[in-house]
């Protein structure tokens, strides 16, 4: 008898001890955070110029390439603009009407206000796909 | 030398009629150049423009609601013809939660395979949006997500502000229709169907 309370006793010690551990897991999954574009690593560096040119010679390439991933794209400021209180801001591309348009992480708000039209500037962010322009979200400055 | 080349040149009173002439064309050809100008001016101004556009989606269920937000959103509306056309990218809808954007993406849009969600249509009742006799635009089209074109009705709210075109509204897709498929254990926290939200703000293009 006594060994049966106590195998019954241990097993559902065990049973609440997985049940918790796949409740923490879940959670931790659940509450996953997004990548933090400010401490991560770029996979790649490069210029609006060559950004832009990659997606307009093949756009399918360019996804496969660069969705998703942490850009890090040195280019000239075209504009300055702001919706919903996160600024926007456009690297322009010389001799043409497309960009790319990089969507701020609001922690950048200031930073931008220190920025101007014409400066060169290099951003961070996530790329999210080629419209008239290149997409960038969660965007920080990196210099 | 002027009397040698004198032959050849028209006499006195022709030249001056080859003045009026050519004054004549002249002011002909700055009033078609004039025409044509204002005529390529007004219809260039007939195309108006977002990149920002806004579109979000939300989804409720008693056990969870998701929400996603897109802001960057590229739509061109041509006021001439009534033709709206609409493009996003699918892996620019922000969640709050980052395993259900992991979710979003790989599991039910597939954005790497399908990244881009477009809409072509057209303001069937133009002419009493232009005229501010109805406020409300019916757009009737052709909505592609995950591959999938499907025929969409959607009113949208149309007011037209100086040089802005804004169409805001809302409309409810099923998820179903377009061959998104949602596992078992998810069923309950996904609605069936979405409630789709968008703002548009066009200015004109050049």
């Amino acid at each position: 008898m006594n060994s049966i309370k106590r195998s019954v006793y241990i097993s559902g010690i065990i049973i609440a001890a997985g049940i918790l551990i796949g409740a923490v897991i879940f959670m931790k999954q659940y509450n996953k955070p997004h990548t933090d574009v400010h401490s991560a690593d770029p996979d790649y560096t490069l210029t609006a110029t060559s950004l832009l040119e990659v997606f307009k010679t093949d756009e399918t390439s360019a996804n496969s390439l660069y969705l998703d991933k942490i850009l890090q794209v040195e280019g000239v400021i075209k504009d300055i603009s702001a919706v919903d209180g996160n600024s926007i801001i456009t690297l322009g591309v010389e001799n043409s009407g497309e960009s790319i348009i990089c969507n701020m992480y609001p922690t950048e708000n200031k930073k931008v206000l220190g920025l101007h039209k014409g400066q060169k500037i290099t951003v961070k962010g996530i790329c999210t796909g080629f419209l008239l322009d290149v997409i960038l979200v969660r965007a920080v400055i990196s210099s | 030398m002027h009397r040698l080349f004198a032959g050849c040149y028209p006499g006195q009173g022709s030249n001056q009629q080859l003045k009026i002439i050519t004054s004549k064309m002249y002011s002909r050809f700055i009033v078609l150049l004039v025409f044509i100008s204002c005529n390529s001016l007004l219809f260039s101004q007939e195309k108006y423009l977002t990149r920002q556009g806004e579109v979000s989606f939300y989804s409720h269920t008693p056990v969870e609601d998701i929400k996603a937000e897109n802001k960057q959103v590229l739509s061109i509306v041509d006021l001439a013809s009534g033709e709206v056309a609409i493009n996003i990218l699918m892996k620019s809808f922000l969640f709050e939660k980052a395993l259900m954007q992991e979710h979003f993406n790989e599991n039910y849009v597939e954005s790497d395979k399908f990244p881009k969600a477009t809409f072509t249509g057209k303001i069937n009742n133009l002419a009493e949006v232009l005229s501010g006799d109805n406020h409300v635009a019916e757009v009737r089209g052709r909505l592609t997500i995950h591959g999938i074109t499907k025929p969409v009705e959607i009113e949208a709210k149309a007011n037209i502000e100086g040089d802005k075109v804004i169409l805001k509204g809302k409309f409810m897709i099923a998820v179903a229709d377009y061959d998104i498929k949602i596992p078992a254990i998810v069923r309950n926290n996904i609605a069936r169907e979405v409630e789709v939200s968008f703002k548009l703000e066009h200015l004109p293009y050049n």
